[in-house]
């Protein structure tokens, strides 16, 4: 067996985990404080919030190489790493093996939201100006319907367990916790970083539908 | 001999035993059941013992002895361990008394069956070698040093990884474990599993043994190693001798983190 850094075996794993909380996780918590502002309404949240990013320079970069491409990667190595492991929650009925199950089951889920999520916003709205234009009103209108917002809501919690259980075992991975009292104990850390975002993220869903709809015309 | 049906001596206490049997390594597995007589105090191993005099299944068919392994019947062997229950746990700490009745008996999943309930354990001892899980103590030269000093603390902490005995247990509870799981380089590149990465934590901390710590770093950072482990930490669960295994993952964790950042940034 070959050392460390020849082995890009060692190396692509840590990636994998890295680029799961740096970019990725970093961009989520961004994305749920980003949107949870939809509660002040349309004009606040087209001009100041996405109007803000729309104007940003080098903003396709920034989609590309903090989003787009640590994404497919991440999803692309989890299924392979996915492949590696046979879970079987029931037989061992434990917290840490039925999160190992749910980590990769909402792994799998996310892939499916995010193509459904990326394009019906991302790229539809590359077809279809008005779209990114007045984003509020896209949104509005979609979460009006109880089946998408239904999915909007599992792909949201998905997301947030997928980050909040990813950070418990990559400070395993990591070696930032070693004995079994401080897993334990950042794995509750983890769970109320979790319930924060799930909370914000919420938030964010039912201001699309519960703002003024000053100026989105709904 | 004459036969000791369970229906002949009502006085004695009787337990219902559902064994999954094997005959050959490719042949398929299929279920037989016994009522087996217990004597007080018995254990898995003992009522299979007790069997093999007489093994006669529920309905009265003479059948071939149960094949399974054993040794040293006090939990320190690791030879007999199986899944009870559904359970992978050794046998001769298994009490019958304490079990839920019918007992089901099946070989350790994960390891090839050769017979019955009887594995071959040859991969467990492989990933050993894998993960270099041995101490240099000397070479053809005379080594003129005294046995090193460890602190008594330090000490409590190694041994608790000294108490494996290669059971198996903690490899068929592992999800990430399986000959199945060989990725593109085949099975002897699959998961090597809890127990060899325990023991490269223990191999670690001796004090002759750490001279060789970076080269076990650097077998478990390949293939199979460290990086395959899941996390979904059924092992420390299951281990007979309650290993802290997943420390030691934690601990290796933080440790081929460092090596890692020394092979990129030296010094070596």
């Amino acid at each position: 067996m070959s050392s460390s850094i020849e082995n890009s075996h060692f190396l692509l794993r840590r990636l994998h985990s890295l680029l799961g909380l740096v970019p990725i996780g970093a961009f989520l918590v961004f994305h749920l404080w980003e949107n949870s502002q939809s509660r002040f309404g349309a004009a606040h949240y087209n001009d100041e919030v996405v109007g803000a990013l729309q104007g940003l320079n080098y903003l396709l970069l920034f989609e590309l190489f903090l989003i787009a491409l640590p994404l497919l990667f991440h999803a692309g190595y989890g299924l392979v790493i996915i492949g590696h492991g046979r879970a079987e929650p029931r037989r061992y009925g434990y917290l840490r093996n039925r999160l190992y199950w749910l980590q990769r089951l909402s792994g799998v889920g996310l892939i499916l939201f995010l193509l459904l999520h990326v394009g019906l916003t991302r790229i539809a709205g590359l077809f279809d100006p008005s779209i990114s234009a007045d984003l509020f009103t896209h949104m509005r209108q979609a979460l009006a319907q109880p089946a998408v917002f239904a999915l909007y809501l599992a792909g949201l919690l998905l997301a947030v367990f997928h980050l909040a259980n990813g950070l418990a075992t990559a400070a395993i991975v990591w070696g930032l916790t070693a004995s079994a009292e401080a897993q334990r104990r950042f794995g509750w850390v983890c769970a109320g970083l979790g319930l924060l975002l799930a909370a914000l993220g919420v938030h964010g869903l039912l201001g699309f539908l519960i703002a003024p709809a000053a100026g989105g015309g709904a | 001999m004459q036969a000791r049906m369970p229906s002949e001596s009502p006085a004695c206490e009787t337990v219902e035993l559902q064994i999954r049997r094997q005959d050959g390594p490719t042949t398929k597995p299929y279920w037989q059941t016994f009522v087996c007589p217990v004597r007080p105090g018995a254990n898995v191993v003992s009522l299979l013992m007790d069997l093999r005099e007489h093994c006669v299944t529920q309905d009265g068919t003479r059948v071939d002895p149960v094949a399974f392994e054993h040794n040293c019947m006090e939990e320190v062997c690791g030879a007999c361990a199986m899944l009870i229950n559904g359970s992978p746990r050794p046998a001769c700490s298994a009490l019958i008394a304490e079990l839920e009745a019918p007992i089901r008996l099946e070989p350790l999943p994960k390891f090839p069956v050769v017979r019955d309930l009887m594995v071959d354990r040859a991969a467990l001892f492989a990933h050993l070698k894998r993960v270099k899980a041995w101490i240099k103590l000397d070479g053809p030269w005379d080594v003129h040093e005294r046995a090193p000093r460890v602190s008594p603390k330090e000490w409590q902490a190694n041994y608790l990884y000294s108490r494996c005995m290669s059971c198996g247990c903690c490899m068929a509870a592992c999800p990430q474990f399986g000959p199945q799981f060989g990725s593109q380089f085949g099975p002897e590149a699959s998961f090597v599993g809890p127990a060899p990465l325990a023991q490269v934590r223990l191999m670690n901390a001796h004090p002759t043994g750490r001279y060789d710590k970076a080269e076990r770093l650097h077998a478990i950072m390949a293939d199979g190693g460290l990086s395959d482990c899941g996390n979904a930490q059924n092992c420390v669960r299951v281990c007979p001798k309650a290993i802290p295994l997943t420390t030691a993952i934690g601990e290796l964790g933080r440790e081929t983190t460092l090596q890692a950042f020394k092979d990129l940034f030296g010094p070596h």
